[in-house]
């Protein structure tokens, strides 16, 4: 009986290739789809699970207090991790740990790579694989580094042993590998090349065993008896039985949310990245609902042309039960031919999805799950898809079908238009939020940034260049590529060092701003394009600087009354009091859709972690890279060439916001192709349904364009219906997502507008084909077959 | 010995145009034993479509009584009632109704699918049938590769395939050209010897003629017998 039903289907599927095209095809386009958001879901959920005691370990974020408002940063004090594991039972382990980026050498080869400092507990906490060395006795040297194993096959080549060598870090220290372990998942929070001891980042800091500064990223291990709740209550209250002045206050954050639920507002999660995972997984089967509806229109639309053969089989004897069996089991074969067809569409598309989502995902068809995934998808389309049709055609009686009565469609007619509606509502939803996401992007990439990101080179610094910096200077700019350098402890775009507590007379007096500090070398505002919009910048001489300032636009109003000049007040914390010598226009950096919080410039480059170099306008890039290149190995040559573009920063900071623009641009375009596929089948249905009366109405006088009018009004009548079910849909879901951003634009309703007329013309198109053939077709033709 | 086949007894059938109902067939009296050879008769519009879709199970009376083989059909549930005429009654129509997408073979064996009959006794069977009609050339062909008179004859196959005690015809000719027709007819005549009973409707006198008893209908009443 099966393999009947197989062959029928088979040769229904080759008799209609058309039919079959569509169907098969549009289901292939929407399982693909669905198939990449579930692989980028699946990424996405996975974050991190790669560790071991997913509920034994946290991150510990601080929340703190400026302006009446709570933010929550990773950073805490020094001495809380040590403190928590004396103080509150349940903490099995914690360490301190902070992120750098060193130069590492071994010989001439010499690489940059980021990692932690951090104390012994790391290694158990992550439970570091050890190739090489181990895990207890590892950083009981305290001149120890441990790598990953991809980070010591670049430094001492593959398959050379690295246990006991030394590196030499910074061009300054040597470090001894203990240990070797192995490389971390790609999908991790807080991905690292090495470890090394804290102690030795501390370098005698009194500062950081202190609390009142915050800087450490803390995690914990607790034990597997511990209670969350107790052990989070003691640990919000333990900053203040350590430091009396404040009100920050620390808490747990289980590495299970690390990834996806990690926005705070006002000191409380309120989810992340989750609500995209979401967004995408219901988008992807909504990808895939509407595909399955192209199945179910072209079945019932077709349903004439399997009307006699349920008659005939009806009289043979079948009963319902059977045909409803033949039906969906066709619906199935299609499914799966369309699965089938859909894996190979993944393997050709998928690089080109990794290039726009930054990931690289694979489509693994040796994990059981992925198999069974994609077997689910296509079981699933197949019924869905299958189950209405299979009711609907099963459901005619022989008599009238044999008598070749037409067939009666009522409900059927209906519950294909409400499904095209359905698509259309779908497409033109996705179109709008394409639109919409793009004018928000560039809403803000037009921002004024207060600096100009062209031609500006960002690049780490080490010792070397920092105490050479004068003559590189002098040489770069004697070369005629370059227009000016800086240096800055801190990149230009992101939010950097901040602290509060300062104090000044006049204005709002208030102490509990966040400011930002920024260290730069003289000719910072210079080099970047900052304006000095009052008073002067700094000059050359340090020491005669030193207790000077140049504070931002918005600091500078805080601080003074209207029409007041911020130059010559002061502006002090604890001691040390500076005087204000210039203003800075407001610059943008940290969250490019918010507002940039105040900063405070100082005329100190010795700790300089960043230096920019603005090219010459006029020298071809190339060239003025090679010539930055000669000039900086000349007096550092171990130190690599590495570098950034500015620009190429600032756009990276549109990721998120790129990728949702990105994706619903292909769900529009899949969704509007999918929904158009079914369309084509439909008009070329309805046509051919009305060949008759075509042919009545060409005998009777009407007109090519008439007719074709005639076809295609049902349809445009179902694509407006579309369009104001979905403005409204379009309108609440970008709204909502606007909130999200300080910076953003107004919904204008030429939007919609645009979008409505895209999806007229796009179906019009799709329809207008199929009418026309029918419209010129010559009626002789068609009259004659009765 | 000849034994009743089915027995209709004021059989009506009604069905609802807009608020009236239109009798379609009225109290029909009709008695039919095992092996005749009935010709219903009468205009278009009279009813023999009707009477054969109700007698073989497409449609149903909606009054009267119909005993088919000693069992009360008007009193049964469809499952019992479809078992029925898949076991005794085959159909043979006017426009053939083969299945486009099955061969020759597949068509006249789909009966068989459907009574759950095992794969190697429909082999054998669906062979004999083949052999029996000389049509085993064809048997891997489509219909619409066949002509119309060979159409029918699979249609005739196809019925038969599952023994039926009963064929049911409507217009089986009417498609098809006089020296088609003439072989049908002789082939129903010949099928009609050897025990199977068979009704048919007819507009042509000559066709009737084939038959051993004629009903003649009009406005959904019997008028002769």
């Amino acid at each position: 009986m099966i393999l009947n039903y197989i062959k029928i289907a088979f040769r229904t599927l080759l008799k209609n290739k058309g039919y079959s095209f569509l169907n098969i095809f549009g289901l292939a386009i929407g399982i693909t789809c669905a198939s990449l958001i579930f692989l980028w879901v699946e990424d996405e959920l996975n974050f991190n699970e790669d560790f071991a005691r997913q509920d034994e370990i946290y991150i510990v974020p601080t929340n703190q207090n400026y302006e009446g408002e709570w933010r929550t940063f990773y950073s805490s004090p020094g001495p809380l991790a040590q403190d928590m594991k004396n103080d509150i039972p349940g903490v099995l382990k914690a360490t301190r740990s902070s992120q750098e980026t060193r130069l590492f050498a071994v010989g001439d080869n010499s690489i940059n790579r980021t990692g932690r400092y951090a104390d012994a507990d790391f290694l158990d906490i992550f439970s570091l694989k050890f190739i090489e060395g181990r895990r207890k006795n590892a950083f009981t040297n305290p001149e120890a580094i441990v790598l990953t194993q991809e980070t010591a096959e670049q430094l001492f080549g593959i398959g050379e042993k690295a246990l006991g060598k030394v590196v030499r870090v910074s061009n300054r220290d040597n470090y001894l590998v203990t240990g070797v372990v192995e490389n971390l998942p790609k999908n991790v929070s807080f991905p690292f090349d090495w470890v090394a001891p804290f102690e030795r980042y501390r370098d005698g800091a009194e500062w950081m065993t202190q609390y009142g500064n915050n800087f450490s990223d803390t995690f914990v291990e607790l034990t597997p008896e511990a209670d969350f709740e107790t052990v989070d209550k003691q640990l919000r209250g333990l900053i203040k039985t350590k430091e009396e002045r404040t009100d920050d206050y620390a808490f747990l954050h289980t590495i299970k949310d690390w990834h996806l639920r990690s926005k705070f507002e006002n000191g409380k999660k309120v989810g992340g990245r989750i609500t995209y995972v979401r967004l995408f997984t219901v988008i992807a089967f909504i990808i895939l609902l509407i595909a399955c509806i192209n199945f179910m229109n072209l079945s019932t639309a077709r349903s004439e042309k399997r009307a006699n053969e349920v008659g005939v089989r009806k009289a043979m004897g079948s009963g319902r039960g059977r045909l409803i069996t033949q039906f969906i089991s066709e619906a199935l074969i299609l499914s799966f031919i369309a699965t089938i067809l859909s894996v190979i569409l993944l393997a050709v598309l998928l690089p080109q999805f990794n290039l726009i989502i930054d990931k690289s995902l694979e489509l693994g068809l040796s994990n059981p799950m992925h198999v069974f995934g994609l077997f689910g998808i296509a079981l699933a389309c197949g019924l869905l898809a299958g189950l209405y049709p299979a009711f609907y055609l099963s459901s005619f009686k022989p008599v009238e079908v044999l008598k070749g009565l037409k067939v009666t469609e009522g409900s059927a007619t209906l519950i294909r238009k409400g499904l095209v509606v359905g698509q259309f509502t779908i497409s033109i939803v996705f179109i709008i939020v394409t639109i919409l996401v793009y004018q928000q992007i560039q809403h803000v990439k037009n921002r004024e940034l207060g600096y100009d990101k062209d031609q500006l080179l960002s690049m780490r610094v080490n010792r070397d260049i920092i105490d050479k910096f004068d003559v590189i200077q002098q040489d770069l700019i004697s070369s005629g590529s370059v227009y000016n350098i800086a240096l800055c402890n801190s990149q230009l775009l992101s939010g950097g060092n901040n602290g509060s507590g300062f104090q000044w007379k006049g204005g709002t007096d208030t102490e509990d701003v966040l400011i930002s500090f920024r260290n730069i070398s003289e000719g910072f505002f210079d080099t970047t394009g900052m304006e000095i919009i009052e008073g002067r910048g700094f000059s050359r001489n340090i020491d005669a600087d030193s207790t000077y300032t140049l504070v931002s636009e918005s600091l500078a109003k805080m601080m003074s009354n209207e029409n007041e000049s911020a130059i010559g007040k002061t502006i002090s914390r604890d001691e040390d009091v500076l005087e204000v010598i210039g203003v800075v226009k407001d610059y943008l950096y940290g969250d490019m859709f918010g507002s940039s919080d105040p900063v405070l410039f100082f005329n100190y480059h010795n700790y300089a972690r960043y230096m920019y170099i603005k090219t010459k306008d006029g020298v071809p890039i190339a060239e003025a890279l090679s010539t930055i290149e000669t000039v900086l190995k000349k007096h550092n040559p171990a130190y690599p060439f590495e570098y950034t573009f500015v620009d190429e920063s600032f756009d990276a900071k549109f990721k998120n916001e790129q990728l949702v623009g990105e994706l619903s641009q292909i769900f529009a375009i899949l969704a509007i192709l999918i929904s158009c596929l079914g369309l084509f089948g439909l008009a070329a249905y309805t046509a051919e349904q009305r060949r008759k009366e075509i042919g009545v109405r060409k005998v009777l006088g009407a007109s090519v364009s008439g007719i074709v009018k005639l076809l295609s009004k049902d349809f445009l009548k179902l694509v407006v219906i579309s369009i104001v079910i979905a403005i409204p849909i379009a309108w609440y879901f970008m709204r909502d997502w606007l909130q999200d951003y300080a910076y953003r634009i107004e919904i204008n309703w030429k939007v919609f507008a645009a979008a409505g007329i895209i999806a007229v013309l796009i179906a019009m198109l799709t329809v207008s084909f199929q009418a026309i053939k029918a419209a010129i077709a010559n009626p002789a033709d068609s009259l004659k077959t009765e | 010995m000849t034994n009743t086949l089915l027995k209709l007894s004021r059989a009506t059938r009604e069905v609802n145009s807009g608020s009236k109902a239109v009798k379609l067939l009225e109290h029909i009296d009709l008695t039919v034993t095992e092996g005749e050879f009935i010709s219903l008769m009468g205009p278009s519009g009279s009813g023999k479509s009707t009477l054969l879709n109700c007698i073989g199970m497409l449609d149903s009376f909606t009054g009267g009584g119909y005993t088919f083989l000693g069992e009360p059909v008007h009193r049964m549930k469809e499952k019992n009632r479809s078992k029925l005429y898949k076991e005794y009654i085959g159909f043979v129509f006017q426009a053939y109704h083969l299945i486009d997408e099955l061969t020759v073979f597949e068509n006249i064996e789909t009966p068989l699918l459907y009574k759950n009959v095992k794969s190697s006794e429909r082999k054998a069977l669906v062979a004999d049938m083949l052999d029996r009609f000389n049509i085993v050339g064809k048997k891997d062909l489509f219909p619409i590769q066949l002509s119309g008179g060979q159409q029918q004859l699979v249609g005739i196959a196809r019925a038969l395939i599952s023994k039926p005690k009963l064929i049911l015809a409507d217009e089986p000719t009417g498609n098809l050209n006089s020296k088609q027709s003439e072989e049908i007819m002789e082939l129903f005549s010949q099928l009609n010897k050897e025990g199977v009973t068979i009704i048919q409707a007819t507009h042509s006198e000559n066709n009737a003629s084939y038959g051993s008893r004629i009903v003649n209908l009009l406005d959904g009443k019997i008028v002769t017998e």
